[in-house]
Formats: structure tokens, sequence, C-alpha cells
């Protein structure tokens, strides 16, 4: 048998303690937790064993472990705790872990992991990136657009892509886009060879993935646990819908955008494609679709954030500033989107829509450089661990 | 006893099972003065009816043919006081209960005779019962508290405020025992999160401050003799006291187990493995220091389990150790933070609430835990600690610089025992006839010989100078039933000599004990017994001029009470005995004698039977039952619905032990056809009252089979069965069976001559 060494002073320890952890040390492993996991494999049950390597420091194992990430957090295990460890905190913390120490690269999983420190860089780094970049840019002025030449928000006018070009949106954001695509796939790669080890994989991994998709769509992983997750569950259902509709919403308006060059305007030869024009009126489908998203985050958001604000209840657990900053970035993309568009339609004041649509592009550039390090990268880790599951004969 | 009533009752389904008629017959055939029955006997109008019926014929013995002595006892016990002999005889459980007529095998006249037959034993016992005339001795007051550890100051406490004098007697120059240095002590109060001050200096200063408490230090006890109430001490210290006291709690505590046996821990392969006691120095200096090189170690590991619960060493849990561990975690969390503690435990046993002390040190020392078996210990710079079976299932490492073993406790009486043997193999060495056993002798006797002057208590008691113990070395008697008891009647045992204990369950104990001995105390000045049959006033009478200084009596006598003369003559003592009975048992001349309960008696009771000479119909088992553990279940059967065999007639005895081989030979050539023996569980974890009274019983019989062939008749006949007393289930069965198996045999062949 292997000697592992036990690791009681590291670095890592410390570290675990500083993001939720310290219950762990009363664990006295009497199994309560694993017992009453509705989600924990039979062979290879959580969150037993994972507290017990925490209080040993032994983070190497726990970094390729996929339960941690099986776990949805539903709490029934911090109730039933006889110690009062609070395993489904034990095991937010370890996914914090992970996301920090997967980093690519290392720096940004500090920064982010730091984020009781750091979160006015990260915040106001990207809206203030933005405001120099039109400074330098449009200075504000005349600006040449789609429509012409039109005058900038300085002269009472209002069109925001006469504000900030689309062109500056797309060099931006799709470079934030690759960036963020490359990080995930160096930490992905490191998660999914740390798994592999431990656990020998065998079968299909894009049939795993479609299964895992449709489980995702439909949330019934959620729905499998007990207790205390009713509300996070269909709060959690909206945003993540709200996320992808917008997303699909953002894609039309792109496609729409460049209806008249050739490698889109075959679209529109297709029924619900035919007869747009730029501006996109709001009765449009699309127009439908992006608020009716934002309908979906706003409500759904909104939900979220109340059931975090019941501090004290078992079943929400500990809320730590990776969850909070996370949520506020959420919050925050979601009240400056649907503030731009208000203010676009219903109240225009050129200057305020102008400062609501700079912060919103700055907190949608925060959303996605720190996606990689923020509780944001749970979509992709679970995703990998779900498939993991599949493909070592879990459900 | 002579004018003897009997007193049927008919409640209780008693006057339906049975022909009242007939069994009063059968009572007057025996001869007794007058009968009565009454449809409620425990009630005021059947004691009334009981009352004039007594003063009326001047009755001298009364029968209560009723219920189980276990039932209305209070409602009858008032009787006791009219009349100088009272028996009961359980017609209801026994009887009617047990042999519906309706039921299968049963019949109404069988019923009926074994009611008859049930009055005719009661009334043989009585007419063979003395009046009792209780000891009046003249006791002392004063409880003598042995060992000065928290147990034994709480005991000297308590009994001199129970009004006592006490005298409390310490081999060492001050008071406090193992814990007189110990830093602190685990809560002993809610809300059981940190460790508390350490008592005992306030104990002591509390024992110094109180009149009543005499204190010896440097002293020993050089000897002992007499009994209960009369004990005469001889101390040996500065000067040499002599004192009569009256009982003794013995709370001469524990030793650490030696570490020099653990050298699987690797304690002595170096210098910075040590044990929990000189951890606690450590603890005490304010300094924690490797005492390899004097440096400040990094993290401490501490083994649990060192030596307890090892078949090699301590076969059982020294129950402290893992709440003194975390009790010094945190003194080392409090002395230095930096310092990081890894506790390897088997099962951490912190018990009741001790838990909230367990996660109390977890939270505030945070230090790291974890289950294992130590495979070695390995000194390279640090110490590396290698472990199976740990929570993970494989094999772990745990580095310290410094290793405490939290070493288990060895109970001070456990040398006893030893003692004994030395003296037993020297006196061997010297007189036996054997030069084997000479050589054998000699050869154990060096190998004890480190355990001479390991006395505590010195008694001079034929069975040795100290407590008798148990498998492993403490003196309990019987501890479920008798706490505090130890098989030496007015010495208790308390604190860790008599279970492994921590120190709140120590003052606990010293407590109890106390309470014990002085319970000896005003009980021996009413010449009752102490326990198990608290309050009997009845003792065994020798009747000297017929003994044969075979031994028996002194040897066989679980509690020491009988000492011998040079000529090995009996000395019994009265205030020593626990009213059991193994001597009568023992006895081969059938001297001793209780004034109501003889070989004589139940020889009586047996003759008494009325044994129908035609076999095929009416077949007779005799059954010598345990009162305190066989009779009662028996009983239980009955109320339970249970039915057993008719042809059994149920003897209850005091203990299995007091059965004389006499009652079977009676028995057999009675024309009973087989005699069924049951009593306690015997062994490690004997059940007996009397510690060895089944197991006696079942030696005795295993000599009378010899006779039995000699006499033509088979050794099956005779049968003993242990019991206990939550088998009510079985008991049944087993009578039916016996009876089977007799059946098979056939009839006695003695019977009818």
């Amino acid at each position: 048998m292997a000697t592992i060494p036990i690791e009681h002073s590291s670095d890592s320890r410390r570290e675990f303690l500083r993001l939720g952890g310290e219950n762990a040390m009363h664990c006295y492993q009497c199994a309560t937790c694993s017992s009453v996991c509705e989600l924990a494999p039979a062979d290879n049950p959580f969150p037993r064993r994972q507290i017990l390597l925490a209080q040993w420091g032994l983070f190497d194992e726990l970094m390729g472990d996929p339960g941690p990430w099986l776990c949805h957090q539903c709490n029934d295990c911090s109730v039933r705790c006889p110690r009062d460890v609070r395993p489904g905190d034990i095991m937010a913390s370890l996914r914090a872990m992970t996301v920090e120490k997967l980093a690519f690269p290392n720096f940004l999983g500090s920064l982010v992991g730091n984020v009781q420190k750091s979160w006015p860089l990260l915040v106001f780094g990207p809206i203030l990136f933005w405001v120099v970049l039109l400074g330098l840019t449009t200075g504000f002025g005349e600006v040449e657009t789609h429509h012409g030449l039109v005058p900038g928000p300085a002269m009472g006018q209002y069109f925001y892509d006469a504000l900030v070009p689309h062109s500056l949106i797309y060099i931006v954001n799709f470079a934030a886009v690759g960036f963020v695509c490359l990080a995930l796939f160096m930490s992905g790669t490191k998660f999914w060879k740390l798994m592999g080890d431990k656990q020998k994989r065998s079968g299909s991994f894009i049939g795993a993935l479609i299964g895992v998709v449709i489980a995702i769509a439909f949330h019934t992983r959620f729905s499998s646990c007990e207790r205390g997750v009713p509300k996070r569950r269909w709060g959690h259902f909206m945003v993540m819908w709200g996320f992808v509709g917008a997303a699909v919403a953002s894609g039309f308006a792109v496609v729409f955008l460049y209806a008249d060059i050739p490698p889109f305007s075959w679209f529109f030869a297709l029924p619900f494609f035919s007869d747009i024009g730029y501006p996109v009126p709001i009765t449009h489908w699309n127009k439908w679709l992006a608020n009716i998203s934002a309908v979906l985050l706003v409500v759904g958001g909104i939900m979220l954030f109340a059931n975090r604000l019941k501090r004290g209840d078992k079943l929400v657990g500990q809320t730590t500033a990776f969850d909070r900053f996370f949520l506020w970035l959420v919050l925050a993309v979601i009240a400056t989107g649907v503030l731009t568009e208000v203010f676009r339609f219903v109240v225009p004041v050129p200057m305020a829509g102008l400062v609501v649509y700079v912060v919103h592009l700055g907190v949608v550039l925060s959303l996605f450089l720190t996606l990689p390090y923020s509780k944001f990268a749970h979509i992709f880790y679970r995703t990998l661990a779900m498939v993991h599951e599949r493909m070592t004969g879990g459900k | 006893m002579d004018k003897l009533g009997v007193f049927l009752c008919t409640g209780c389904g008693i006057g339906d099972g049975v022909d009242v008629d007939e069994v009063l017959e059968a009572a007057n055939e025996k001869g007794c003065t007058a009968t009565l029955t009454h449809e409620c006997l425990c009630g005021p109008e059947g004691i009334d009816a009981i009352r004039g019926c007594i003063s009326e014929n001047s009755l001298d013995g009364i029968l209560l043919a009723a219920c189980s002595e276990r039932a209305k006892a209070p409602e009858f016990a008032p009787l006791s006081e009219e009349v100088p002999a009272v028996f009961r005889t359980a017609i209801r459980e026994h009887c009617t209960w047990s042999h519906p007529a309706d039921a299968e095998g049963q019949d109404a006249e069988d019923t009926t005779m074994l009611a008859q037959d049930l009055v005719r034993m009661g009334l043989a016992r009585l007419s063979g019962m003395k009046p009792v005339e209780p000891l009046q001795e003249e006791i002392s007051d004063v409880v003598l508290v042995v060992g000065s550890g928290r147990a034994g100051l709480e005991a000297a406490l308590t009994a001199s405020r129970l009004g006592h004098p006490v005298t409390l007697v310490e081999q060492g120059s001050k008071l406090g025992g193992l814990l007189a240095d110990q830093v602190s002590i685990p809560p002993e109060e809610p809300p059981y999160d940190a460790p508390v001050p350490n008592p005992v200096p306030g104990l002591i200063a509390e024992i110094e401050a109180d009149d009543r408490i005499q204190v010896l230090t440097d002293t020993v006890i050089a000897k002992i003799t007499g009994q209960p109430g009369q004990m005469e001490v001889t101390f040996e210290g500065p000067e040499t006291i002599e004192q009569t006291i009256g009982s003794i709690v013995q709370a001469t505590g524990a030793k650490p187990y030696p570490a020099d046996n653990l050298g699987h821990l690797g304690y002595g392969t170096s210098a910075d493995i040590v044990t929990s006691y000189d951890f606690e120095k450590m603890l005490a200096s304010g300094t924690i220091a490797r005492p390899s090189d004097g440096k400040k170690p990094e993290r401490i590991a501490f083994i649990q389990c060192a030596g307890s619960r090892d078949p090699d060493h301590l076969n059982y849990c020294s129950s402290e150790c893992c709440v003194n561990t975390l009790r010094q975690v945190a003194e080392v969390d409090k002395i230095d933070p930096s310092i990081e503690n890894a506790v390897i435990y088997r099962d951490i046993r912190a018990p009741g609430l001790m838990e909230h002390f367990f996660v109390g040190i977890q939270k505030s020392a945070g230090m790291m835990m974890t289950r294992g078996d130590v495979v070695g210990i390995e000194a390279n710079g640090r110490l590396n600690i290698n472990l199976s079976n740990s929570l993970l299932g494989d094999n772990v490492d745990v580095e310290a610089d410094l290793v405490v073993l939290a070493v288990g406790m060895v109970p001070s009486s456990a040398d006893g025992e030893l003692i004994r043997e030395l003296h037993d193999s020297r006196h061997q060495a010297e007189h036996s006839e054997s030069s084997q056993v000479r050589e054998a002798s000699a050869k154990r006797a060096e190998e004890l010989k480190d355990h001479e002057g390991t006395e505590i208590l010195n008694l001079e008691y034929r069975q040795g100078p100290d407590l008798p113990t148990l498998k492993y070395g403490f003196p309990d008697s019987h501890f479920i039933c008798f706490p505090y008891e130890t098989r030496r009647t007015g010495i208790y045992a308390a604190g860790t000599v008599h279970a492994p204990m921590d120190c709140a369950q120590s003052a606990e104990d010293g407590l109890g004990a106390a309470m014990k001995a002085v319970q000896c105390i005003e009980m021996a000045k009413r010449g009752e017994a102490v326990h198990p049959r608290s309050g009997d006033t009845a003792y065994p009478d020798f009747f000297l001029q017929r003994c044969t200084q075979c031994k028996r009596c002194t040897e066989e006598c679980p509690f020491g009470t009988i000492n011998e003369d040079e000529k090995g003559t009996p000395q019994f003592n009265p205030l020593r005995c626990r009213r059991c009975g193994i001597c009568m048992g023992a006895c081969p001349e059938r001297i001793i004698s209780f004034q109501d309960y003889s070989v004589h008696m139940v020889a009586e009771m047996i003759k008494s039977m009325s044994i129908p000479e035609d076999y095929e119909e009416k077949p007779r088992i005799l059954a010598i039952m345990c009162e305190n553990d066989a009779v009662p279940a028996l009983e239980a059967a009955a109320a339970d619905g249970a039915t057993w065999n008719p042809w059994v007639r149920v003897i209850p005895v005091r203990c299995l032990g007091s059965t004389n081989i006499v009652w079977i030979a009676e028995a057999l050539s009675a024309g009973v056809d087989g005699v069924i023996l049951i009593g306690c569980k015997y062994g490690d974890d004997y059940q007996c009252h009397y510690v060895r009274g089944s197991e006696l019983a079942n030696t005795r019989l295993g000599n009378v089979g010899e006779t039995l062939q000699r006499l033509a008749l088979e050794p099956e006949r005779i049968k003993v069965v242990e019991l206990s007393h939550d088998e009510f289930d079985r008991v049944p069965k087993v009578l039916d069976e016996f009876a089977e198996e007799l059946d098979e045999m056939g009839p006695n062949p003695l019977k009818g001559f």
C-alpha cells in the first residue's frame, strides 16, 4: 500500500482554511454526510473522504477529484452533520481551491482567488479600460458609423454604436473570449488528466457529453437533491437559460448587423430572418428573446441573491468572498444591461446612457476575463466532472 | 417451629386452578395447626385474617401459599414482626399460572398434586426453622480510606460529612495521588469545552481543615485483623499506630502501564518518545522541549491506546487517556499555539458530554486527528510514524518531533493475585511432597519475587493479604449488581483501582464507596448483611465438635469469611459473611447451618415430596434453582404464559453453591427420577451474585457421577445448567427437555425401595 505523507501545515491547508474550510477540522468521520447524499456515487461516495483529505492537507489528491463538482450543494449533509462541519461548505471551498490551483495562467487564479482584496481592480480595471479606449479612439466626438456620420453624445445625440463602435466591441470581446477559451482549455486538460489518472474512463466522450448537456438543460441533478435546493434550482435554472438566451440574441444581433455581407446574406432568405434593418425594432422576435432572457436573468438573479441573504441557515451554506464576487458581477451585468436598454428607449438621457453602457461593457469584460478563475468556471469543471462520472460507470 | 399455619390465597386464579380442599388436606396431614383461605390474601382484609389466625392459634411459623416472594413483598412484610418464621411458596407462578388444566400436557389432578407438594415442602422448611437472634456487637464508626488520590479524598470527605470519623492513610509524603501535580483536568460541568483547574489542592485543604479526618502520610498498613465493624489495623509510619476501624475504602489508584513494554511503539529507541505522564511534567514546567536536544518541537504526535486494548498488554480500555490527551493538546496550545498537535487514535472515546470537550479542543487547537494502528516509528532526525488501517484505507505516515504515548492504567490491586501466588509457591516449594512440584514452585516463586512487599492491606485473612481480583486485576465482585463491592465484606474499592476511570468518575466513585462503607457500619450495628441479602440477620452456625478440619469451607468461601487456626479448624467471622451458604454446601459433615436455611431443612423438603410409585403415570423431577436468577426467570416465564412439565418440583436456593451433595443422594434414594440444578453463568464473565457459587456446584457434582454409577444409576439423571436472568424463554424448555431425557432413561430403579 502506498504511504501517504500527511501534510498538516502546508500553505495549501492555510489556503483551504481561508476559503472557508475551517469546519473540516471538527469532522470525526462518521460518514453521515456520505450516507445522506443523493448524488454521491455508491462506489466512491463523497464528501467524507474529501473532508478527511482536506483535514490532512492532501490537496493534490483533491484537485483531480470529481466529487466536489458532482456535489450541487443542496446542504443535506450540512443539516444532518452531528458535528457542524458543514460538508456542503467544505465542498464549495474545495471547488474554489481547485479553480484557483488549476488556473492558467496561475497568477490570475491567485488574483481572482484573493477577490476580497483584488475586487476593485477586477471591476474597475475593465471599466477604466473602456473609458481610456474610447477616449483614445472616438474621443467621444462625432463619429463615422454604420448610419453615416452621427454626432457623439457630447453633442446630445444618441446612438450606442455611435458612442462605442461595434468594431471595438468585437476586437475587445473576441480577444477576451479567445483568451478565456485558451485558459479553460489549459485548465480543463489538466483537470481531465488528473481525474483520469485516478479513475479509468471508458466509452465515448461525445456520448457522455450529450447526456450531461441534457441533464444540465433540465437541471435533473438539482432535482434529485432532497432539500435546500428548490429555490436555488429555479433561480439557477432561470439565470442559466437567461444567459443562454442573451448569448443567442447577441449572436443574432451581430448577424443582423452584417446582413448585407455575403457570408451572412443567405440567412435572410429564410422566413424568420427577412425584413430586418438596423436598429432592430423592439417588436422583433430577437428583441423578444433578448428581453425574455433579461427577465429570466433578473428574476433568477434576485432569487439567488435573496437566498444567499439568509445567513445562518444551514441549507444555504456559508457565502464566501468567492461566491459574493461572482453573484455581484452577474447581478451587475444584468442590471447594467437592462438599464442600457431602458435608457435607450424610455429615458433618453445621452450622458447617463453612455455611462451605464460603458459600465456594462466593463463588467461584461470583467465577467469574461474572470470566467476561468471565478465561480463561473463551474460551468466548465462541473460539466467535465459529470462527463467523467458517466465515463466511469456513474449515472 | 411447631405451631404452623398455612394461608392459601385463592385469588389470581389459584382457587380455580387447584382443588383447594385437597391442598388444605395435604397441609393438615403434615400436621399444621391452622389453615385459612382467602380470595385476596395480600389485601388489608387478607392480612387482617392472617393476623387474627396467628394470634388465635399462637402460631410461630406461617406459610404463605400465594404468589412469588418478588410480588407483594411490602404487603406481607409487616407479618414478620408478628411471627418468627415466614415462608412463601409461589403457588401462583410455579403451579396455577404455569400448569393450567386446559393446556397441552397438563391435568387438573397433577396441578393440585403440585400445589400439595409445594405446601408440604414449605411446611417441612418451616418446621426446621429456628428464631433468629441478630448479632449485637460493638461496632467502630471509623472509616479507613487507603490512598489519597481524587477518589480517596472524596471518600474521606463524604464519610466525614456523614458524621463518621475518618482515617486517611497515604504511603507517600503528600496527598493527591497521580493527580497531585497535574496542571488541569478535563471539564466536569457545562459547557464542557475547556480544561478546568485541578481540584485536588482544594480538596486537600478541605481535608486538612476537617477535624474528623485524621491524615497519616508516609504510612503503610502493616496488618489488618478482625471483621467489618471490628477491624484492628496496625499502621507503620513515622510512628506505629493501632486503631479499630469499621470499614475500609481502598482508593489506592492505578499505576501507569510500564512503557518499557512498549517497544513496538518505539519507546526506548528515541529520547523524544515519552509517556503521557512524562509529558505532563513538561506541561507543568511550562516549557515544551524535545528531551534529545532541548529544541521546541514543531509537531507533537499523541499516540492513543499505548498498551491499552491490546491483548499482549492491557486487554481493556483505560478509559481516561483519550480525553486526557485532548486536555494535553489544549495545554500545549496554551503554552505555544505554533506547535502542531497530531492525535493518532483507534477510536476517540470521549463519552457523554465529553463530546463537547472533544469538539471544543478541535475548534480551538485545530489539531489533526487520524485513526491508525502504529506499524512502527522510525527516527531519522524527525520521528516518522507509519500507520496502517487509516481512514483512507492506505498506510499513512505522520512526521513529528515529539511522540507522546498515552499509556494505560494498571490497577494497584493487580499485584494482589500475584502476591497470593508468590506466597503459595513459596509454601509449596517448602512443603510439597513431590519434588517436581517443589522445583516448579520454587521457580515460580523466583519469577514473582518482585511482588514481595507490594501488599497493600495486609489482611490477616486465610485467603491472602489483599483483595481478590478479576481477569484484569480489578477487585470487583459483581460490578453490575453491586458496584464498589469487593470480595471482602466491608472493603470497598473506589477510583482507578476499582475500574479504569477519569478524574470526575473517580470523585463520584469515592463518594459512592464512602456511602457503602458507612452503610456497612450502620448495618453491622444491627447485625444485618450488607448485600446481596441486604438486611438478613441470620448467619451460619458451625457445630465445630464434628468438624474434621477438611478446610473446604475456608477454601471455598468466596469472601474470605472463614479463617483457620493452626490445626485447620475454621474460625468464622459472621460480620464478613454474605449468607450465601456456599460453606454449607461444601461441608461434608453438614455442620454449617443458618437459623432459617440448612442442609437438614432442604433435605426435609425433598423428603416431604410425595413420590408416586407408579412411574408410568407420575415421575418426579427435582429442580434446585438459584433464587437470584433462575427462579425469577422461571417466574417471568410463568407470567408470560409459559407452561412446563408438571412433574417438576422446584426448590429455590440462595446460591447453587449452597447445594450439598446429600440433597442429591436424598432425592435419588427417595425415588426422584432426576435432579436438575440451574444456576448462573460462571467463568470470567460470571453472573453469580456470590462469584463462584455456580462454578463450585458444578465442580462438586462432577465428582458425584462415579458414585452414581456405583449405585447403578445413570450419571445423566443429574444435570447442571447455566442460565442468566433474562433467559425466561429458555428455562421452561430446559425443564421439558430434561423431562424427556429422563423419560428415555426410564424410572429411577431405586423408586419404591
